[in-house]
């Protein structure tokens, strides 16, 4: 089976838990929330909710802003973004190619 | 019309090698075997049709459009995510480019895949998931709670 770049892995995990899914969907306004807002009802600790929102932040789906005493959470959705992924994979590829490609040429004397 | 903004990829290197040697790499189908596809059926030659064989990862048919020793390959296929042996001329392409120019190291190639910008989003979805285990499931999920 095609092995996932990288990046497509990382969003796959991210989205593939209840949690996280919900707090995304609570995001997907457009509007920033804080985080207690965000995670609030979902029976997780604040501990549980940070390390999800680092799950989420590593994925480059959400992004945090410190404002004040609150932590704002903003949806930065890039990675979901088809267009992009589909572009970087086809690149990705390349770059293998293109290795694999010196590596017969100029391995020939 | 699709969301793609990109409409073009492209890479350049410089390779220390003769650009006679690095353009029979890539255009003699019995080279091209040493770092792309594993088979080739059919010649490559101008104007025809040929198919690459990549193995597991499945066929795709190329239309080579130019083939002139030892400056210019290029072809046109159905983007390189999905496999199609069907005629890449009759359906949404990319057009792939290898250009060479002698340098003073050896050969410098640029590589450019252009067409993106105009593929349907339909194909770039199809391709993703028929490749990625798990995509569709995934997207359809974030639909089903974005829309909830």
């Amino acid at each position: 089976m095609m092995q996932l770049d990288n990046q497509m892995a990382t969003v796959f995990n991210a989205l593939g838990d209840p949690a996280r899914i919900e707090m995304v969907r609570r995001l997907s306004s457009g509007q920033p929330h804080p985080i207690s807002a965000v995670s609030s009802g979902l029976g997780i600790t604040r501990q549980g909710a940070r390390k999800h929102l680092q799950v989420l932040v590593d994925a480059r789906i959400v992004s945090l802003e410190p404002k004040g005493r609150d932590v704002y959470v903003h949806l930065t959705p890039e990675s979901l973004d088809v267009a992009k992924v589909f572009i970087a994979e086809v690149e990705r590829r390349w770059d293998a190619r293109l290795d694999a490609l010196r590596r017969f040429v100029e391995n020939q004397d | 019309m699709n969301t793609m903004i990109q409409d073009t990829i492209r890479r350049e290197l410089v390779l220390r090698a003769p650009k006679e040697r690095v353009f029979q790499a890539i255009a003699d189908p019995t080279k091209i075997v040493s770092w792309f596809p594993d088979r080739v059926e059919g010649k490559m030659a101008k104007g025809e049709r040929s198919v690459f064989d990549f193995s597991d990862f499945g066929k795709v048919a190329i239309h080579v459009v130019a083939s002139d020793p030892s400056d210019y390959f290029a072809y046109r296929w159905v983007p390189s995510i999905g496999a199609s042996e069907e005629d890449p001329l009759k359906q949404a392409n990319t057009l792939v480019e290898f250009r060479l120019e002698e340098v003073s190291d050896g050969t410098k190639l640029t590589l450019t895949e252009s067409g993106f910008a105009s593929l349907p989003k339909e194909v770039i979805e199809k391709s993703l998931s028929d490749n990625n285990e798990g995509w569709d499931i995934m997207m359809a999920r974030l639909e089903k709670y974005m829309a909830a």
